[in-house]
């Protein structure tokens, strides 16, 4: 009876401990070879889907470095908004079996996910134009203009041959 | 409108020089894949043998 | 006895200069076009200031440097390695503007690296680029390293013919192509126009097939197809060509690797109607042997060091990198960090020799270039049969280049010091390196990337990197795409400004 007690309550504590949590993407492929073929957790910001039929890839972005997750194409589906110069993709944690080198996929560093959330919805990113930078553009955009001008008429009147593009016009 | 009428066969020919230059340059990349291709797979083949 | 310089010779090379600004000023418009198409109204002031400061430079410099005199060699050499500082410097006001890097001195760096075709990126943030940033640091590759910015700046506003043809050689584009200068450089635009084309559709078709939706395939794909033409290998993504998790990218990625790899005389000829060139090419037939032996070597390593297991992985991952290297482009499927932490050293130093030996002469690539490995090669097996067959045997040695040219004792000599420069280089660029506290293979592999003008990182290269290590790559990516000697030549030149002074 204890025996079975005590075989019972190793295989719950095998089921209980979690599994290997990444800080973060930086670490994941620093680390590669300790996390190869573990569970690991990966929270980031979604900057690519790829759908391939059934399947498809989710590049997720953490601490400056990229992962690409193989998911199903339904949780890829659940993206939204993905990251670029005007938005800020969804913020996904996706728990799965990371490879350092998938056998699958040709030797890519990739994480085979089992568990796809969505936490957080990507935002747009406002860009308005810098009103400085607008006006220093304009000053100089006519500066140029003049300075084209200016010195081609100068050359006139000192009968030089006048370079290009000072006599294109 | 005066246009001329566009023939592939005549552009064809006249560019046939350029155009199977191009595929020739092309092809050297895909022989140089191939062969690649299979020294790779020769070298799991001899790593597998027993 | 060298002549004193005389303001003459400076108002010659300043005023060429500012035909290169006029040019560069044309370049920084062309992204306001991305810029609209995108709705990225932010950044277009950028690319107006960019400009607007070229041309106003191009023009105070040609007026008050105007001169009627005719460039001779030493002009051209010295206005060719300053135009190679100034067009990135200028270049890199739209990069700065944007905050795209940490500051000015990265961007000056990127700019470099757009310029020569390195690839080497300390961009923040690459995923969340703007279009229109993006696209001119791939334009830059493909403008100054696939075509050439003296090619079009001298073909647009040359003076005479023999003025543009000193420049070419000073830009290490000694063709004889054509009979004029002018149709020499329409036949180098209207190859890489072509290319281009080619390379944008087999990258397009790629990237729909991988999963990109339609409009991304194509600006991907025209990146792409302008940095691998050029051998550049800037990317679209931070996670460069891994991004696409597809082989077919990687596939079209060799295809223009390999065309770009090409000598642009090469491509002349075979286009002409002589395909069978191509395999009787002294530098193809090198190129062919180097790709597949350092191909088998690194594949053998890592698959024997149970790295890759699998024939599909030793092809995406060795392969692919070892003609990365050896075209000097620079395109990845590894991350930065497994070269530095995980690849063996074996495989490394492969590597880092076929950056080192880099593409052909007169192509996009950088390097010491095949056609001078050939070169000394043979050299070195004439010597060997000279030692073996009686004295009084005529060893005569030559290669076939387009044409049989006879192995001459002045051709060895030119490619040997090349060669030694090129090494003597690598050897401080290492020991630099080095001394900022890197491991040997990592300071050579990276050296031999910034040298070579590959962009292939094991990490060393980052945003976070020594100031003194990113001037010194930047030293190494400007020497490396002038062929080391246009800077020995303005070095000459300075000093001799300050032993003898300028005179009137």
């Amino acid at each position: 009876m204890r025996r079975k007690v005590c075989f019972l309550a190793i295989i719950l504590l095998l089921f209980m401990i979690p599994p290997v949590s990444a800080e973060s993407g930086k670490e994941l492929v620093e680390n590669s070879v300790h996390f190869d073929n573990k569970v690991v957790t990966l929270r980031g910001e979604v900057v690519g889907v790829l759908t391939r039929g059934d399947s498809a890839w989710v590049n997720v972005l953490d601490n400056e470095v990229a992962i690409g997750v193989w998911c199903r194409a339904n949780d890829a589906k659940k993206v939204s908004v993905i990251g670029d110069y005007t938005h800020i993709g969804d913020t996904v944690e996706v728990v799965g079996t990371f490879h350092f080198a998938c056998t699958e996929h040709g030797g890519d560093l990739d994480i085979h996910a089992e568990n796809f959330t969505v936490l957080a919805s990507g935002k747009v990113v406002e860009r308005a134009p810098d009103l400085l930078t607008v006006l220093l553009s304009a000053v100089l955009v006519a500066l140029a203009i003049f300075i084209i001008f200016w010195l081609r008429r100068l050359r006139e009147e000192k009968s030089k041959i006048v370079p290009w593009p000072m006599s294109w016009t | 409108m005066g246009l001329r009428k566009f023939s592939l066969v005549n552009f064809l020919k006249k560019n046939f020089n350029f155009i199977t230059g191009i595929l020739s340059e092309i092809g050297l990349t895909l022989l140089i894949i191939a062969v690649a291709m299979f020294i790779c797979l020769l070298l799991v083949f001899i790593k597998s043998a027993p | 006895m060298i002549p004193a310089v005389t303001r003459e010779d400076l108002k010659i090379i300043g005023y060429n200069l500012g035909k290169i600004c006029y040019v560069t000023g044309a370049v920084l418009f062309l992204p306001i076009i991305v810029a609209v198409i995108y709705s990225e109204f932010d950044t277009i002031p950028y690319f107006l200031i960019g400009s607007a400061i070229a041309f106003i430079l191009g023009c105070l410099i040609s007026h008050f440097l105007y001169t009627k005199k005719e460039m001779e060699l030493k002009h051209a050499v010295c206005m060719a390695a300053l135009a190679w500082l100034l067009a990135p410097i200028l270049a890199s006001v739209p990069i700065l503007l944007s905050n795209a890097t940490a500051s000015g001195l990265d961007a000056c760096f990127e700019s470099v690296s757009g310029f020569t075709g390195t690839g080497l990126t300390l961009t923040l943030d690459i995923d969340h680029l703007s279009h229109s940033i993006n696209f001119l640091r791939h334009f830059l590759q493909f403008f100054g390293d696939g075509i050439g910015i003296i090619v079009v700046s001298l073909s647009i506003l040359g003076k005479t013919e023999m003025s543009s043809v000193l420049a070419f050689k000073g830009e290490t584009k000694d063709m004889g192509m054509r009979p004029s200068i002018v149709r020499t450089s329409r036949m180098i635009i209207k190859i890489a126009v072509t290319f281009l084309i080619i390379g944008t559709i087999l990258f397009t078709v790629a990237g729909i097939k991988a999963g990109l939706d339609p409009g991304t395939a194509v600006f991907d794909g025209l990146n792409h197809s302008m940095t691998g033409y050029a051998t550049g290998g800037f990317s679209t993504h931070s996670q460069n060509l891994l991004y696409y998790h597809s082989v077919w990218v990687e596939v079209a990625a060799i295809v223009v690797m390999v065309i770009g790899a090409i000598n642009f005389n090469l491509h002349y000829v075979v286009l002409g109607g002589r395909r069978r060139e191509i395999l009787k090419n002294i530098e193809v037939r090198v190129l062919l042997f180097m790709l597949l032996t350092f191909g088998l070597l690194v594949s053998a390593n890592l698959l024997f060091t149970n790295f890759y297991t699998s024939g599909e992985a030793l092809f995406r991952k060795c392969v692919f990198h070892v003609i990365s290297a050896q075209t000097t482009t620079g395109f990845q499927t590894v991350s930065p960090s497994h070269f530095m932490l995980l690849w063996p050293v074996f495989s490394m130093v492969l590597l880092s020799a076929a950056m080192v030996i880099g593409g052909s002469a007169n192509s996009t690539s950088g390097g010491i270039k095949m056609l001078r490995v050939g070169v000394l090669l043979k050299s070195f097996w004439g010597d060997v049969k000279r030692a073996l067959l009686p004295k009084t045997a005529v060893v005569r040695g030559s290669f076939h280049n387009i044409e049989d040219t006879p192995l001459t004792d002045t051709v060895i000599k030119g490619a040997a010091m090349i060669t030694i420069s090129y090494l003597i280089l690598f050897s401080v660029g290492t020991a630099i390196t080095a001394a900022h506290g890197y491991g040997l293979e990592d300071s050579m592999f990276e050296t031999s990337s910034a040298l070579g003008n590959v962009g292939l990182s094991c990490g060393i290269t980052s945003p976070s990197m020594p100031a003194m290590l990113k001037v010194t790559y930047m030293f190494l990516m400007w020497a490396g795409k002038l062929e080391i000697m246009a800077v020995f030549v303005l070095f000459g030149f300075v000093i001799l400004c300050l032993r003898k002074g300028i005179k009137k």
